[in-house]
């Protein structure tokens, strides 16, 4: 299997022995593979970003254990911040990180703690500047001059420029207009595809599930509720809804369908997806 | 970790202390300040313990609590009990001596009563002030007390309310130190070791955001601020009007009789010398 990182029996508490002791993650095992995207869903306060900060030890898990190719991340808890470098996290709203006086000085900030040479990091800043989709004009500016979407891009940029082998990002799409939207989720592929990495996205959007990932966690009040691949979990809409979340737009018409006795099969979670089933039944029909 | 550090931390609750109003709490903190240190003799201190015990009694603030809010401060009365212990010099004979340190019965008793005087302090206002007053009332007390300074022109309430807005945001800004400390731990930054030199150089990665965000923050708050028309004290109405009722009067008047009796008790002459006493039967060397 190509898996890269494991987690098995995670837990985490938050201020334990004091009376606002309270479960944010309980007894979570879940795994990720080279290559591929993982969507991370579940609704507010159901653990997702507290699993996301134990994936690169910015927390210790109460109980359980994080496995980066089959070594526990906290086997030498002095070593941890080599960790992060490979797994990078792009926290909420990560425009808040930016600090140095060019956008190039920023993005090569993860890099030069990593201690490599002034090539290394220019080689890194370009490669990552044009995944993130940061053009090369805007390298010689102040981060603050930018725009949100671009300086979106930058901190995103600043993650990808450290090469992680597990890229997680936490709802780097929140506040961006369509196109950026499209934009920064695209490079994603590209980032997993190019450098055979695993990609963990953390979303509310079902419609991003759907047509960026290919495997999906679903997270309910601190516990793992289902995962699998898209086609699985947006099979079974009906499961997704009872913990307060959503299938796509698109699953719904087609489940409205299957209501008024049409019943399609095939990628019923993508527009695209719906309209084969849809011409493939009206073919059938004819027949 | 950062969020555990608690700043003034407020008990809502329901005791006579909570109900005072928040301008007789600040006096009475003053009276009880100056008490603490009027106090000098064992009796007035013994009265001072008793008054703080009952005050505790009263508040219904937990015992566990209070001993949290004096964890920070044990350093510093140890340390200043071990310097009084060893630097009072005494009349008479010392009590213990080896070496070229004496320990003298003047010097225990000094020792005694001065981390009594900075235990009593602090939790005394604790209690009168931080544990049973929200911030918001405190500062609406603080505004009215110092009101009479308006008449020479001192903008008595912009400075109350810049006080109240920086107690609101102190957890904002601590959460918002915690995200960005996280958002660079990502990206390799190392807060914790290295020469003093390159961790203060550590912190520019996290001070500068920091700056940022506070004064784009405080941009925003003055815009919305404005939306409401706020105008300084022009006009304004308060929604809980301060007032000083029975309590209010009683215990004033406890606390100022309590002073006249510190007072009363200090000037009786006291000999330390009658405590060595106890010390002599302690060490067996009677």
């Amino acid at each position: 299997m190509n898996e890269i990182l494991r987690i098995e029996n995670l837990s985490y508490v938050y201020g334990k022995g004091t009376p606002f002791e309270k479960v944010a993650l309980d007894n979570v095992s879940v795994s990720f593979e080279k290559g591929k995207i993982t969507g991370l869903i579940g609704h507010t306060g159901s653990g997702k970003s507290t699993l996301v900060n134990l994936l690169n030890g910015l927390n210790k898990p109460t109980s359980g254990k994080v496995y980066l190719e089959g070594k526990d991340i906290w086997e030498n808890p002095k070593e941890i911040s080599k960790i992060r470098f490979r797994v990078g996290l792009v926290m909420q709203y990560p425009e808040y990180q930016l600090f140095d006086e060019t956008v190039r000085a920023d993005i090569g900030f993860g890099p030069r703690n990593l201690g490599l040479s002034d090539e290394e990091i220019e080689e890194r800043v370009l490669e990552a500047a044009r995944f993130a989709g940061v053009s090369d004009e805007l390298l010689e500016k102040s981060p603050f001059e930018l725009s949100g979407g671009q300086k979106r891009r930058v901190a995103i940029a600043g993650i990808i420029a450290m090469r992680p082998d597990v890229l997680v990002l936490d709802e780097p799409a929140a506040g961006l207009d369509p196109r950026g939207r499209r934009e920064i989720l695209g490079s994603l592929r590209d980032y997993a595809d190019r450098m055979n990495a695993s990609v963990i996205l953390v979303s509310h959007s079902m419609e991003d599930m759907a047509h960026y990932c290919d495997n999906v966690v679903v997270m309910n009040s601190a516990k793992l509720y289902r995962t699998g691949t898209v086609k699985e979990i947006f099979s079974e809409a009906d499961a997704l809804i009872s913990v307060g979340l959503d299938v796509p737009m698109i699953s719904r018409v087609a489940q409205e369908l299957k209501k008024r006795g049409i019943n399609l099969s095939g990628e019923l979670y993508t527009v695209e997806g719906v309209k084969d089933a849809i011409l493939e039944y009206l073919k059938e029909g004819k027949r | 970790m950062i969020s555990d550090i608690t700043l003034g931390q407020f008990f809502p609750g329901k005791s006579a202390i909570h109900r005072l109003d928040p301008r007789t709490k600040i006096i009475l903190a003053t009276l009880f300040i100056v008490a603490v240190f009027v106090a000098s003799n064992p009796v007035s201190f013994l009265l001072l313990f008793v008054s703080t015990v009952i005050l505790i009694a009263v508040s219904k603030i937990s015992f566990k609590v209070i001993l949290k809010s004096i964890k920070p401060i044990v350093f510093i009365i140890v340390f200043t009990a071990i310097l009084n212990i060893f630097m009072t010099k005494g009349e008479g004979e010392p009590l213990l001596s080896f070496w070229i340190l004496n320990i003298y019965t003047e010097g225990i008793a000094r020792a005694v009563m001065m981390a009594l005087r900075v235990l009593i302090l602090i939790v005394g206002t604790s209690i009168l002030l931080t544990y049973t007053t929200s911030p918001i009332s405190l500062t609406d007390g603080l505004e009215s007390l110092l009101s009479p300074l308006k008449a020479i022109n001192l903008p008595v309430h912009t400075f109350a309310m810049m006080m109240s807005i920086a107690l609101r945001f102190i957890p904002t800004l601590v959460e918002e130190t915690e995200k960005i400390m996280n958002a660079q731990k990502s990206r390799g930054a190392d807060f914790t070791s290295g020469s003093l030199a390159q961790r203060a150089k550590a912190l520019i990665p996290l001070l500068v955001p920091l700056f940022v965000s506070s004064f784009k923050r405080a941009e925003e708050l003055a815009t919305a601020m404005e939306c409401r028309c706020y105008r300084g004290d022009k006009n304004r109405t308060k929604l809980v009007k301060l007032e000083y009722k029975g309590l209010d009067f009683a215990f004033m008047l406890i606390f100022v009789i309590l002073l006249v009796a510190l007072i009363c008790l200090i000037t009786i002459p006291y000999n330390y010398q009658s405590f060595g006493i106890i010390y002599d039967v302690l060490f067996f060397r009677v």
